[in-house]
């Protein structure tokens, strides 16, 4: 649901400060020589924790940052012409996806591999914010989030049964829960288009030329035998009935009130979910849950996914490189991002962050999300990509009007119609 | 009522009896499965959890010596660590890297007493070992106990407690090694059981130290899996915790997910370990199902030969009964089918809720013409027959017929074929039969009551016409009797009275005489009618020569035409055949009957015409003739001429009224010509004439010989007549004899032919000359050719007119003989012939005996009658004769047998007569001793005129018969012909 209002106010937003043709915003009409430009979305900037750390910075150094700020809808195509026209600012804030290849990065951006503060970062933001070969793009400073399976302990301890570390307990376990009457995974159809990716992030992310090759149209999710396991795994499911027999029916809505009613012991989804999604005041609550790995049989001891960050890039080739450096410093610096973080819901991003909220199963997960963590590559990284179309793909298979060569295949069909028309 | 159920039941046990004892048998296969099942059953279960006992035992033997072994192998090398623990750490890393490789452990540490533990490559690692530390530290014993590694990996360790040394500056107290669950799991595996067996170690709280389950061990603690997934109560947990607790071995049963498992669990022996086995129920039980399926199998395979054969031999039986009823229900339709085919009465059944034909006897075909097929499929063909009524069953009809009760009503249908007519009472019962309700409908024949009614009916009209006939005949009769009787009576006064007056005597008397007449021909008339229509009447069918019958009815009717100076011609068309076959007299009658009345009804100076044609004719040996009568007399009303042919039917007018008549000759008339097999048809215009035809078929006779006319050397002849056309018919009707005609229209071209064919040396055989011809008639013509041939050529005079006033100047002139008209071969034949043959013959034959040939004679007379006796008595006197009277059979019998012989000459034997009739007498007469009695001629003298009034005489033993009133002619013919006076004298 965060996503979904995230959304809707960020149209609404855009809607509300729609002021110009172009949707550009500045924040300051600073045009001292000290003074930084900082170009994003209007909503990522408006983002508390943003605010805060620029507050500090400008507070802390006397230097004025110049916010260029568009519309969301509008952002890419807008921030892409400024670039075209040369008018690149001094810190560009993108998430490290498949559209940051507009901005020509290799030419455009400071590799940040040396900083400072580099040894602070989390394994998983780190991870986000680097290139195919390892550089260091940006500094991640952003709200995320840790995807995996969360079970109910509660309903796995009455059963004397213990959560699975590999794919092929996980089989047995779901089997075991089938077996004396319990749904094993909530998986609702309907609208839940985010699962998909979890199985995928793993075939991507470990082995990156498949990534390169599938963007560059040299290979199909039908040459990649993972891709066709993991559909079949999926539709071998819902077959066992380890979906339950309703979950063709069951849609976001209806998550909470599954798990939280202990019809489903098991579902895919992200830590934050539980604090800005899940109703409380049914049998179970959050303490009620824990957090393994995600197996889609893709990877054998599972996977979560890491959230996706917004990370901020330098211009290299502005004349004020070095003070855009000192303000990535500041930020990087643990007081800062602790006070801009303060009582913000999210995983960290830094090792030092200490005043954001992590839940508890992030935290007792903590050594195998370590271990099993990749970033967000499918939906982010395959150019194309499309969770609704994958989705799309899955029920077609799932309501038994196409098999999973079918199913994969109307996956690719959806990628390339959807690449082509980002062009 | 009682019976009958008691047959019902008897009936009804003995269907079931097979049923029962079906039943029987299969409750007993089905109790003596069960029982053989129970027993198997325990027998192999026990057998079963026995084995499944003994596995176990030996994997949890084998289980145990490999803990001992991986304890004994850690005793050893702590001996050879305590010995080495100078030596080199390259060297006990190796050591321990060989043993590694051979014994396939995982990992091996080196323990402190402080909890901490070092692998040989010096990694720090932390272990839990499940609470086991202060039995291995403090009690210092060897233990097992499983981990889960910070890689999520589990480990079972087994550790023992060694002499305090010191490893790469580790201080430790004691060693151990590790093994993967996933190794330590192989040695548990078992692959009986198809592989379906799962094997725990678990501790004795439940908690699971490693698994065999495929895939990995998601087992935290099974006796709470149990308590959550299984049917056990909380008493079976409790006892299942307790023996755990207490190192006891048990086995229980429990279903989990369905499935039911044998629960097996032994203490391993070391520490507080179990090892657990969850085998399906069906694993354990595979050899017992074996025989379970095997015993079911064979179980239902007896059942089903027992089924089989019991049902067999139900449907034998069944089939049989069936058979029998089959054959029953078939002999009894045949039999029903012949009865029914024997009468005629039609049966029918319908059912009741759709009309079809559930039965229809097989003789509706032969009553009514309609196919039996056809009935089946639709009983509404029987509509195409019905004759009175358009619906032969119509549905409101049945259905208002309640049940057990029955309708019925008249109807006539008419043969589909041949159109006979039938009467039937079709009456319809509504009835149920074996719970079926049907329609049965039973069409009695009628017919024979209703032909008879009909015949009853007619009959009555029959009756009721007869007397009304009779009536009218007899009133007719008094009228027509008295008529002339009133004359004869009338006249026999004013006779007795004038009898002094010889002018009025004779007057009168020839008056009395032509009543008499009248009431003579009356009477015959109604005598032969009567005849007729009794059929007494037979026809005496011989050969006879039409020319003959015309001729004679030209003598008859010619003078009385003449009388009335009518127009009187007969005409032959064609060459009808000249002999024919058939009752002469009979014919004569009819022709005679209606030309009678031609002339009768015809006024003065009319015309009246009668031609014989020959019709085409339907066989060979016959000819079809026509006799046509016409005239242009008073006619008849067209309502008459619709009862000419009845009984007493005079057209009453001013003009008929005149006429006398019986009104019996038309009706007598008719009858003949039925009689013939022939028809008489009238047409008549009132005023304008009448035309009677008669067509008749008659039988010609064997032909006679041709030669005749060559044999007497006649081969020419000539012919004179001034109408052609009467040559050229006579030309015609020569055809056949081979005789050439020639033929002229005047007397002179006759004379000239003749003189021409005598001066040729060719003259004529014969010359036929008309007499009225234009200028020379025909026997001055005959007179010319005598004078010029001579007289050797026969002339002969052809006249339809009576040739008695010429008779004398013809035969003067030279003519021999004369011919009547119209023309026959025949009677050419018969006028030449006397001519050509010896006629020594002809003068032999006298027909009319001559007078006086009675005289002499005495004839004894018995007559009952006094006046006929008187008048017989006069009338022999005038003849000469003389007799004497009996008044009946028996005097007359007495008095010949009293006289002498050959007193009496003949016997005229009245037949009705009292005492003795006639017959009766003669037969007496002709059996009694007198010396006459065989030889003295008897004549019947009766008014009975039949054909078999004469045979009844002859049998009786009479010579012949005369009818009264006595015509003396015949009489004299007869006694000349029996007594032969006339040749004596």
């Amino acid at each position: 649901m965060k996503k979904r209002h995230f959304l809707v106010l960020t149209m609404l937003a855009a809607s509300l400060f729609l002021t110009s043709c172009t949707g550009e915003h500045k924040k300051s009409d600073n045009t001292e020589s000290d003074s930084l430009t900082i170009m994003g979305r209007k909503s990522d900037m408006e983002k508390s924790y943003m605010t805060s750390i620029f507050e500090q910075y400008e507070t802390a150094t006397g230097n004025k940052l110049d916010i260029i700020e568009f519309d969301d809808a509008e952002f890419e195509i807008n921030a892409s012409k400024k670039f075209a026209d040369g008018d690149v600012p001094d810190v560009f804030m993108h998430f490290n996806n498949a559209d940051l290849n507009r901005f020509d990065v290799s030419n455009n951006f400071l590799y940040l591999n040396d900083e400072s503060w580099v040894s602070d970062l989390t394994n998983s933001s780190r991870a986000y914010c680097e290139d195919k070969e390892g550089n260091l793009l940006g500094l991640p400073f952003w709200e995320s989030s840790v995807s995996g399976c969360f079970y109910n302990k509660n309903i796995l301890d009455s059963l004397g049964l213990k959560p699975a570390a590999t794919q092929a307990e996980f089989d047995v376990l779901c089997q075991v829960l089938a077996d004396i009457g319990y749904t094993p995974i909530c998986w609702p159809a309907d609208g839940c288009t985010w699962m998909f990716q979890f199985g995928l992030d793993p075939i991507f992310a470990d082995d990156p030329s498949l990534l390169e090759k599938l963007n560059k149209n040299e290979i199909t999710y039908s040459d990649i035998p993972a891709v066709t396991n993991m559909v079949k795994w999926v539709s071998d499911a819902a077959d066992k009935g380890w979906f339950g027999s309703n979950f063709l029916e069951n849609g976001w809505s209806d998550i909470s009130m599954i798990m939280g009613s202990g019809k489903a012991v098991m579902t895919f989804i992200w830590d934050t979910w539980f604090y800005t999604d899940f109703e409380q005041g049914n049998k179970y609550s959050v303490d009620d849950f824990a957090l393994m790995p995600a197996f889609m049989n893709t990877a054998d001891n599972g996977t979560y996914e890491g959230g996706n960050l917004n990370m901020m890039m330098v211009n290299k080739n502005s004349e004020k490189v070095d003070k855009a450096l000192e303000f990535l410093n500041f930020c990087a610096t643990a007081d800062n991002y602790n006070i801009a973080f303060d009582g913000i819901s999210t995983v960290n991003c830094f090792k030092g962050q200490t005043t954001n909220i992590q839940s508890s199963m992030v935290t007792d997960a903590s050594e195998s999300i370590a271990s099993n963590e990749r970033v967000s590559t499918a939906a982010s990284k395959i150019i194309g990509y499309s969770a609704d179309d994958v989705s799309a793909a899955f029920n077609q298979m799932l309501n038994k009007k196409t098999d999973v060569e079918g199913c994969v295949k109307l996956m690719d069909d959806y990628r390339i119609k959807e690449a082509k028309n980002q062009g | 009522m009682l019976r009958s159920t008691g047959i019902i039941s008897k009936k009804w046990f003995g269907r079931l009896l097979p049923l029962i004892l079906m039943s029987i048998v299969g409750i007993t296969a089905i109790l003596i499965g069960i029982f053989y099942f129970n027993f198997i059953s325990q027998r192999i279960y026990k057998d079963s959890t026995d084995h499944l006992g003994e596995i176990y035992g030996q994997v949890n033997h084998s289980f145990g010596a490999f803990v001992e072994r991986n304890w004994g192998l850690l005793d050893s090398w702590s001996n050879y660590l305590k010995m080495s623990k100078d030596t080199k750490k390259s060297t006990v890393s190796d050591f321990i890297s060989q043993e590694q490789d051979y014994w396939g452990f995982s990992e091996f540490y080196f323990i402190s007493n402080d909890e901490t533990c070092m692998t040989l490559d010096g990694t720090k690692v932390n272990m839990a070992l499940e609470g086991a530390w202060d039995s291995l530290t403090q009690q210092r014993k060897s233990i097992m106990a499983g981990e889960t590694l910070s890689s999520g990996q589990e480990v079972t360790v087994f550790a023992v407690p060694v002499e305090h040394s010191k490893y790469k500056g580790f201080n430790f107290d004691a060693i151990a090694i590790s093994y993967t669950n996933k190794d330590m799991a192989n040695s548990l595996n078992v692959d009986a059981f198809s592989g379906k067996a799962k094997c725990f170690v678990i501790h004795n709280n439940g908690s699971v130290l490693l698994s065999t389950q495929e895939g990995g061990n998601v087992f935290g603690n099974y006796l709470t899996y149990l308590r959550a997934a299984s049917d056990l109560n909380e008493e079976n947990l409790t006892k299942l915790k307790n023996d755990w607790l207490n190192g006891t071995s048990g086995l229980l049963q429990c279903e989990i997910g369905g499935v039911s498992y044998c629960i097996l669990y032994q203490p391993i022996g070391y520490q507080d370990y179990f090892l657990l086995s969850a085998v399906p129920q069906s694993a354990v039980s595979a050899g017992f199902l074996s025989v379970q399926k095997t015993t079911i199998n064979v179980l239902i395979v007896i059942f089903l030969l027992v089924s089989v054969t019991v049902i067999a031999l139900i449907v034998l039986r069944s089939h049989k009964q069936s058979r029998k009823s089959r054959i029953e229900l078939q002999y009894r339709e045949q039999m029903f089918d012949v009865l029914s085919n024997s009468v005629d009465d039609i049966f029918i059944m319908l059912d009741s809720e759709n009309h079809s034909v559930d039965y229809i006897s097989p003789n509706i075909e032969r009553l009514l013409g309609i196919k039996v097929k056809d009935a089946r499929e639709n009983i509404r063909v029987m509509e195409k027959c019905a004759i009175n009524f358009n619906v032969v069953i119509p549905a409101k009809e049945l259905e208002s017929i309640p049940l057990n009760d029955n309708r019925y009503w008249e109807c006539e249908y008419m043969h589909q074929t041949t159109g006979e007519r039938r009467w039937y009472r079709m009456t319809i019962y509504h009835l149920s039969i074996q719970e079926v309700k049907k329609y049965i409908i039973v069409m009695s024949d009628r017919t024979q009551e209703q032909q008879m009614n009909q015949k009853l009916q007619e009959a009555l009209t029959s009756a009721k016409s007869a007397n009304e006939a009779k009536s009218n005949f007899l009133s007719n009769m008094s009228h027509d009797i008295r008529t002339p009787m009133n004359a004869i009576v009338g006249f026999s006064v004013l006779l007795e009275k004038d009898a002094d007056n010889s002018d009025k005597v004779r007057e009168y008397t020839r008056k009395i005489m032509a009543s008499s007449h009248h009431l003579l021909s009356l009477i015959n008339d109604v005598l032969d009618m009567s005849k007729i229509e009794n059929g007494k009447t037979s026809l005496n069918v011989d050969s006879f020569s039409l020319p003959e019958l015309l001729e004679e009815l030209n003598i008859i009717l010619m003078p009385q035409a003449k009388a009335k100076n009518q127009n009187f011609t007969i005409h032959v068309q064609g060459a009808p055949p000249e002999q024919i076959m058939g009752d002469k007299l009979r014919l004569n009658q009819i022709l005679i009957n209606l030309l009678s009345n031609a002339i009768k009804y015809t006024p003065d100076g009319g015309r009246i015409e009668f031609l014989v044609s020959e019709i085409p004719k339907a066989a060979h040996q016959y000819v079809k003739l026509r006799f046509t009568v016409k005239d242009n007399g008073i006619g008849m009303s067209e309502e008459f001429q619709k009862q000419i042919f009845a009984p007493f039917s005079r057209e009453v007018s001013s003009l008929t009224n005149k006429i006398q008549g019986t009104g019996l000759g038309m009706a007598i008339t008719k009858n003949l010509v039925d009689l013939m097999g022939g028809i008489i048809k009238v047409e008549s215009q009132l005023g304008k004439g009448s035309t009677f035809t008669v067509e008749l078929s008659l039988a010609l006779p064997d032909k006679e010989e041709s030669d005749m006319w060559y044999r007497q050397k006649v081969s020419r002849i000539l012919v004179a007549d001034d109408e052609e056309d009467i040559c050229l018919n006579i030309k015609e009707m020569m055809r056949d004899t081979g005789v050439d005609v020639t033929y002229v229209t005047d007397g002179s071209a006759a004379v000239d032919a003749a003189v021409q064919a005598h001066q040729n040396g060719k003259d004529f055989h014969v010359i036929l000359l008309d007499w009225k011809m234009p200028g020379l008639d025909g026997v001055e013509t005959a007179k010319k050719i005598r004078e010029q041939i001579g007289i050797n050529i026969p002339i002969l005079v052809l006249t339809s007119y009576d040739w008695s006033e010429i008779e004398t100047e013809a035969r003067m002139a030279g003519i021999n003989a004369f011919m009547p008209k119209p023309f026959f071969v025949s009677t050419l034949w018969q006028t030449i012939k006397p001519l050509f043959i010896d006629n020594t013959e002809q003068k032999g034959n006298v027909d009319v005996p001559p007078e006086g040939i009675m005289d002499g004679l005495l004839f004894l007379v018995a007559e009952d009658n006094d006046l006929n006796a008187e008048i017989l008595t006069e009338m022999l006197s005038m003849e000469g004769a003389s007799c004497e009277l009996a008044v009946n059979g028996l005097e007359a019998l007495e008095m010949f047998q009293k006289s002498s012989h050959n007193y009496y000459d003949m016997i005229l034997m009245d037949v009705q007569m009292p005492v003795l009739n006639g017959y009766e007498a003669t037969r007496q007469i002709r059996a009694c001793e007198h010396s006459d009695a065989k030889t003295i001629p008897i004549v019947a003298m009766t008014a009975n005129t039949f054909a078999e009034d004469v045979r009844n005489a002859l049998d009786s033993g009479m010579n012949g018969h005369l009818a009264k009133p006595i015509d003396m002619n015949a009489m004299r013919e007869l006694v000349g012909k029996l007594i032969g006076k006339n040749n004596n004298n």
